[in-house]
């Protein structure tokens, strides 16, 4: 058979009409204004859940999926207050090293397990010797006691102003004791929370499914009656999920943040992180000049921060020059521009220290961070100081840090809770110290907060007040977190994470 | 034959021993940091060196090559150091994805390359002249460029199709031709140009040959002189561009899925690699270049097939 020209143009014209005729169908329905309130929620998820294990439930992004099939024993409010969940009051100890909770009686797990003292503390063993990724939340319980069917007690070793928090995160949750350390429980979570997994409809790398749990105990939490969470880890293809209308929210950053905003998207936005250069070997042991307090705090006059976050993050995110952040309770005020931009008493401050002819800066290369590492080594430069970026971080990268082969490191850090923080960046056992910087007079301070209880958050400034005053950083900037949602659910932003609560989201 | 193929088949074993061992080293370096990565950054020495005896990282590269190598020449891969998930069942649920993608592309590659190298080498003129810029402009651009594009045009302003995948267990095949479309035109762009540009050298070069001088001569139509001659001859060197093309394409669709989102194995390797997975790690480079063994070896079968002449005695 031979086609002429006409024959092929009305062929091809045919076959395309057809093609989009076929694909019409399926791609509406999902853009149409429901008259009545949304029942279904689907939300764009920036990682996938490598275990619904309990215990290897993580911080942050991660957490959430977690919240659909696990309650935990206490609940997290948007503001950061601790409300009762599964416990209904908790009491320490006058010593603060006993945790008395008292738990509810009306619960029972999706398999049928009743939740009482004896699967609280089940779940809190198991989250103590099944090695998760947040496994170092239970570090100061030395063990759990079953004081009466719905009473427990944690045992310390050490006070833990953390603890509370940490038991209405990764190891508050709490699942059927029947189910734990199971095969099964990896890839289907049971527990005792508003939502149920569809295992049908449940694909490993690419969408879990949930649907509302009948007779669930705490109905005022469960506003959907399904909840689907696409793994999305590309931003590319988030973006276009999002204003497609194929999910209902999920996270941004400032630039693909515009594209949503074009298509009408509602923002929530939650500083979470800083970002800046964490200056580690302060007694110069392998860079002398560190060990100088002035080189230091010339590091932090050096730097116009307003401009670097124009340029890099399109003014998303505030000005900082402390660590600890706004909504720790060990912010404070006078700390916020501690280190204005001063170039010239940066150089004043490394002529005083003995450095008027320069100082060298090794750092080692962030992915992602190439055009802050640029802008950071220009201002630097400015004030004659050379900062030599080094070969990219790995996978080494932690161990590499904990090994001291870095002295200083440009990063972005997450702003917890201040016995958090602490034990992140500034105690001797802190990751991000791994130079053991210490004295008397901090360790004095790290002691009251520890010891602080409920006034620990404010026993904090004080630490947050020598680390800023010591230079032990550079801060730069409060990251703005940029979490987009269309127009059929609303979103209450929760604090200290980016990516809020299941609980915060509600049909428009 | 069958020596020809038991021979291509034992240097493939060597091959895949050769790239295990190389990979199995290349992650022995990252290795120091997993326990690290799976237990936080808070956990204590104790608790790391717990969980590297548990992944058996306190053995030696060897012993670990080894214990590698026998559970899976035992055909048990291993899981995954952070999911859990065994690598043989993570491989079974992302290669139809990415093979479909790819087997699908490549089909229409073939086909459409092929009429166009061809249609370029006979009529010359300004149909060749359309199929060499075309070529240019087609090879120049990224395929994932050319993905971003169509989401753009074709998803979210005209909402023909999925923006991201809506593959999921029951969807039936309307979700996987609609979810497959985007990324497959995206592979296929690139593809159809580059093949068309060789296909269109092999045959004219064969079109110069004496021996089309000669058939046309006795009066052998050139329909027959075309598909029974030229085309047979010129068959290697596609075959050659396309099984290139495929093996290409494996590296192409990482990109591709994560931009739609697709569950393949794209998005699996890059994770693992990036979290230091080692099984699966592995597991993808093994299923990888058992892939392009097999691909090259039925290439070389039906070149000679095709062509008498390339046959190995």
């Amino acid at each position: 058979m031979k086609l002429g020209p006409k024959a092929a143009a009305a062929a091809i014209t045919v076959s395309a009409a057809l093609a989009l005729t076929a694909c019409g169908g399926g791609a509406t329905g999902a853009n149409n204004p429901a008259a009545a309130k949304t029942t279904t929620l689907t939300l764009g998820t920036v990682q996938e859940i490598r275990s619904w294990d309990p215990a290897q439930a993580h911080v942050g992004h991660i957490l959430q999926p977690y919240q659909a099939a696990y309650d935990s024993l206490l609940l997290r409010e948007p503001d950061g207050k601790l409300s009762p969940m599964l416990a209904t009051t908790w009491k320490y100890n006058d010593a603060n090293t006993k945790l008395t909770v008292d738990l509810r009686t009306d619960v029972t797990f999706s398999d049928g397990a009743k939740f009482d003292a004896e699967a609280a503390k089940a779940n809190l063993d198991h989250f103590k010797t099944a090695n998760g990724p947040q496994m170092a939340q239970l570090t100061a319980v030395t063990d759990v006691a079953v004081v009466d069917a719905d009473t427990i007690e944690l045992n310390l070793s050490t006070p833990d102003p953390s603890l509370e928090f940490y038991l209405s995160q990764a190891a508050g949750l709490m699942g059927s004791p029947k189910a734990l350390g199971t095969e099964a429980i990896k890839t289907e979570p049971v527990g005792s929370g508003p939502y149920v997994m569809d295992k049908a409809a449940t694909v490993k790398d690419s969408q879990s499914v949930f649907t509302a749990r009948k007779d669930y105990w705490n109905n005022g939490l469960q506003k959907f009656q399904k909840v689907t969470f696409k793994t999305l880890t590309d931003l590319t293809a988030r973006t276009n999920a999002l204003v497609s209308g194929q999910v209902d929210g999920t996270l941004l950053d400032p630039k693909t943040g515009k594209q949503a905003e074009g298509a009408k998207m509602a923002l929530v936005t939650n500083q979470v992180d800083w970002q800046g250069l964490l200056l580690m070997d302060r007694d110069g042991a392998t860079n002398p000049a560190l060990g100088n307090l002035k080189v230091r705090q010339a590091i932090n006059y050096a730097f116009d921060r307003k401009t670097i976050l124009d340029q890099v993050l399109l003014g998303q995110g505030t000005p900082t020059s402390q660590p600890f952040g706004k909504a720790s309770g060990a912010w404070t005020e006078e700390l916020e521009n501690y280190y204005s931009y001063d170039p010239a008493k940066a150089k004043q401050l490394l002529k005083e220290a003995g450095y008027e002819t320069g100082v060298t800066l090794d750092v080692p290369s962030v992915p992602g961070f190439e055009t802050q590492l640029a802008v950071v080594k220009q201002q630097l430069a400015d004030v004659g100081i050379t900062l030599n970026v080094g070969s990219a971080i790995t996978n080494t990268y932690t161990s590499d840090v904990a090994a001291k082969k870095f002295s200083s490191i440009y990063f972005t850090l997450f702003q917890g809770e201040p016995w958090v923080a602490i034990n992140q960046i500034v105690s001797t056992k802190a990751l991000y110290n791994p130079f053991k910087n210490a004295s008397p007079e901090l360790q004095a301070k790290i002691d009251a907060v520890q010891n602080g209880a409920k006034d620990a958050p404010k026993l904090a400034q004080e630490v947050n007040k020598y680390v800023v005053e010591q230079a032990w950083f550079a801060p730069l900037f409060r990251v703005n977190q940029m979490y987009y949602h269309n127009s059929k659910i609303t979103v209450t932003p929760q604090i200290q994470q980016a990516v809020p609560s299941i609980y915060n989201y509600s049909p428009a | 034959m069958i020596p020809f193929i038991l021979k291509r088949l034992g240097s493939g074993i060597v091959v895949l021993l050769a790239v295990s061992i190389l990979t199995f080293s290349l992650l022995y370096v990252s290795s120091g940091s997993i326990a690290r990565n799976i237990l936080g950054d808070q956990a204590t020495p104790e608790q790391l060196a717990v969980k590297e005896a548990e992944l058996g990282l306190d053995q030696p590269i060897v012993t670990r090559y080894f214990s590698w190598l026998m559970d899976a020449l035992g055909g048990n891969l291993g899981a995954s150091w952070f999911t859990s998930e065994p690598v043989a069942n993570a491989l079974a649920t992302r290669i139809p994805v990415t093979m479909t993608m790819v087997v699908v592309a490549m089909i229409l590659i073939s086909i459409i390359a092929t009429l166009i190298g061809v249609a370029a080498a006979v009529k010359r003129g300004w149909v060749d002249r359309v199929v060499q810029i075309g070529a240019i402009i087609g090879d120049s651009i990224p395929g994932f460029v050319i993905g971003i594009i169509l989401v753009t045009i074709l998803a979210i302003q005209m909402g023909l199709f999925p923006a991201t995948s809506t593959i999921a267990p029951g969807v039936g095949a309307e979700a996987w031709v609609l979810s497959l479309t985007l990324p497959v035109i995206a592979l296929l762009i690139n593809g159809v140009t580059g093949g068309a540009q060789q296909i269109r050298s092999a045959v004219i070069k064969q079109l110069e040959r004496d021996y089309v001088r000669t058939l046309r001569s006795r009066g052998i139509g050139e329909r027959e002189v075309l598909f029974k001659h030229v085309l047979r001859s010129a068959a290697p060197a596609g075959l050659t561009v396309l099984s290139l093309q495929l093996i290409g394409m494996l590296g192409g669709v990482v990109i591709l899925e994560s931009i739609f989102a697709l569950p393949g194995m794209g998005p699996m390797a890059v994770t693992a690699t990036i979290q230091s997975d080692q099984p699966v790690v592995m597991g993808v480079v093994m299923y990888t270049v058992a892939v392009v063994i097999v691909v090259n070896l039925i290439v070389d079968l039906l070149n000679g097939w095709l062509n008498p002449k390339v046959r190995v005695s």
